[in-house]
């Protein structure tokens, strides 16, 4: 599904450009584009609930370690599996630790990782993406070339070798494990848009006005970017999520006692037959954000295309 | 000494079906605070001529022969860093289409700024004051609170003059204006050509300004060169190009103007010049314009190249037939 959708906006996004392009106002049209996106964005009526409910996880995350009674750590197996009560909203784990802290404490960590991997994601996959196309030529023919390369090793093994390599799992290591293996498709966008935009106007008005080359980059191309980046965050977020739970699920995790979604989903399988809520609640969570950040994502999409312009 | 000295350039672009020699030998010289008009239809090299004394020309487009001496430095021969530090310093440029020219995520003052720190190290507050009467100096009224507009707040006519501030911020003692109105409605036209005028005379810079419209050159330049397919056909002053056109070219699109006032008005249709611009890959032999000339006929038009000669005192023409060389109507023609 992932894949899909990227295809999909990639195949839009070119679109986008050419149509750009034909615009001979193009300046005056993107001037208003920002406040018609808003008010696009606004009248998405999927995208607003993404929105609001994306936000709603973001806020449940943030304020329950705040204001629960109880704690995350301690060990009391007098209330080792307590079915969902009002003291223990989720319930309890084998270790009688309450699992709707844990839960917050756990989407911490998941959101900051998937946030934290998502910057540097669009770091690196911007940076190659768009020296990629801005050099055009063999430079950019080899540096394409090799991300070819790359494209064909599959996601996980990736990540999982980085993992193995670090040696131990930690915050970071998550970080760049994941990241090393999702920037490509950045990359390609990014070197697609510097590509359509590097042909515009001001570039050669700037380039008679003696700027220099990083300052052509930098200052003139990278900012008429943002649009795409804005929507490629919400479009990887969900990926890098779900590719941290998976990792912990399958035991290359946070280490306890802290917690991901994945690793509570993992601690919950032991026992999924008797407790299900275990297992349940983490994985219903993942689902929550990353189908949120999907709505978000296509509702930007949707606002940031001029072809959409519909009443 | 000239301030620009332009000899024998040669671009030619590399295609898979063989060489286009966009410029193909073109000469001239601009005198100090002189404007000079490049007249020519699309695709006869009058861009691609200033974009290689700018060194601006893209690939597969490379200057092959010639020199551009500005100031005493030869241009073509110029690396890349010391380019740039001519460019927008000592010379400026101002393009076709003001809408586009301009970054649509940077603020006017921005970008006018950017042309004073980089060439002239200006800080924020030199730079931001200068950029201020820079453009009470291309009559934006209001300038002090317009500097923080973006783009899209501009006219297209306020826009071309904001490019044109940029172009003359570092008092360039040349400007290049590559079809500066063309994507302006007449009016607008009108009051830009003015201001590039009035801008000559105070910062004394020399213009070259490419059109393909004569209207726009017909008053404001000092000289006039003629382009086709590549080459220069015809050099002369303003007036004199105006009142006693040479080359059958040059006559031809005189004739294809309409005219509303002054003496001897034609009557009747305006003319159109029959055929096509001939295709650069494969240039007919000689002269050029042979294939599409009421004049060439069974002598050696379509076997021997015609030289750019002086035809009068500053009159230069590239043809065989000459409007003051010519006896008599041709025949089957006008």
């Amino acid at each position: 599904m992932v894949v899909d959708r990227r295809a999909d906006f990639e195949a839009s996004l070119t679109r986008t450009a050419e149509l750009r392009g034909d615009q001979a106002g193009g300046a005056l049209q993107r001037a208003s584009l920002l406040r018609d996106a808003v008010h696009r964005f606004l009248k998405n009526r999927a995208a607003v609930a993404g929105a609001i409910a994306f936000l709603i996880m973001v806020v449940f995350v943030t304020i329950t370690p705040w204001l629960s009674p109880h704690d995350p750590y301690a060990i009391d197996f007098g209330k080792a599996y307590l079915r969902p009560s009002w003291d223990h909203p989720f319930g309890t784990d084998d270790f009688g630790r309450d699992l709707f802290i844990r839960t917050a404490l756990g989407g911490r960590v998941s959101i900051l990782i998937g946030f934290a991997a998502t910057v540097a994601i669009m770091l690196v996959g911007i940076l190659y993406g768009s020296l990629s196309g801005f050099a055009g030529g063999a430079l950019d023919n080899g540096m394409m070339r090799f991300l070819d390369a790359l494209y064909g090793l599959p996601y996980l093994p990736f990540a999982i070798l980085t993992l193995a390599i670090f040696g131990t799992v930690n915050f970071w290591t998550m970080v760049v494990a994941l990241t090393v293996a999702s920037w490509f498709t950045t990359a390609r966008v990014m070197r697609g848009q510097i590509i359509t935009l590097k042909e515009n106007d001001y570039v050669r008005a700037a380039n008679a006005l003696g700027a220099r080359w990083y300052r052509i980059l930098f200052r003139h191309l990278l900012p008429n970017t943002l649009g795409v980046i804005l929507i490629f965050v919400f479009l990887e977020l969900p990926g890098v999520i779900l590719g941290e739970a998976f990792l912990s699920f399958i035991g290359l995790g946070i280490s306890a006692p802290k917690a991901s979604w994945g690793t509570l989903a993992q601690e919950g399988y032991s026992s999924y037959l008797a407790y299900p809520y275990i297992i349940i609640i983490p994985s219903l969570c993942i689902g929550w954000l990353i189908l949120s950040a999907f709505f978000v994502a296509d509702g930007l999409r949707d606002a940031l295309d001029p072809r959409s312009q519909e009443a | 000494m000239a301030l620009l000295e332009v000899e024998d350039l040669r671009t030619y672009f590399k295609t898979r079906e063989g060489e286009v020699r966009a410029v193909d030998g073109v000469s001239f010289s601009l005198e100090h605070s002189k404007m000079l008009g490049i007249v020519g239809e699309s695709g006869c090299g009058k861009s691609v001529t200033v974009l290689s004394i700018m060194g601006l020309v893209q690939t597969p487009g490379r200057v092959v022969g010639g020199s551009a001496v500005f100031q005493g430095r030869d241009l073509v021969q110029l690396k890349g860093r010391e380019l740039e530090d001519v460019r927008g310093h000592e010379i400026g440029m101002i393009f076709q289409d003001p809408m586009t020219s301009l970054n649509p995520t940077l603020t006017i003052g921005t970008q006018l700024t950017e042309t004073l720190r980089r060439h002239l190290g200006m800080n924020k507050d030199q730079a931001r004051k200068r950029a201020v009467e820079l453009l009470e100096e291309v009559h934006i009224p209001n300038a002090a609170r317009r500097l923080d507009d973006y783009p899209h707040r501009y006219s297209g006519g306020m826009r071309q003059r904001v490019m044109i501030a940029i172009a003359i911020s570092c008092n360039p003692k040349l400007l290049i204006a590559d079809e500066p109105t063309t994507a302006l409605d007449v009016t607008v036209q009108a009051g830009v050509l003015d201001l590039l005028h009035e801008l000559r005379s105070i910062h004394e810079m020399g213009v070259i300004i490419i059109t393909h419209d004569m209207g726009v050159v017909a008053e404001t330049a000092d000289d006039i060169i003629v382009m086709y397919a590549g080459q220069i056909v015809e050099q002369a002053t303003a007036l004199d190009l105006f009142d006693r056109p040479e080359h059958p070219y040059t006559e031809a699109l005189l004739e294809a103007l309409p005219q509303v006032e002054g003496e001897g008005i034609r009557e009747g249709r305006l003319r159109s010049i029959s055929g096509r611009p001939p295709d650069l890959l494969d240039p007919p032999p000689a002269c050029r314009f042979a294939p599409r000339c009421a004049y060439a006929g069974q002598d050696d038009c379509a076997t021997v190249p015609p030289d750019l000669r002086e035809i009068r005192p500053g009159h230069w023409v590239r043809s065989s037939h000459p409007t003051s060389e010519r006896a008599a109507a041709p025949v089957g023609a006008r």
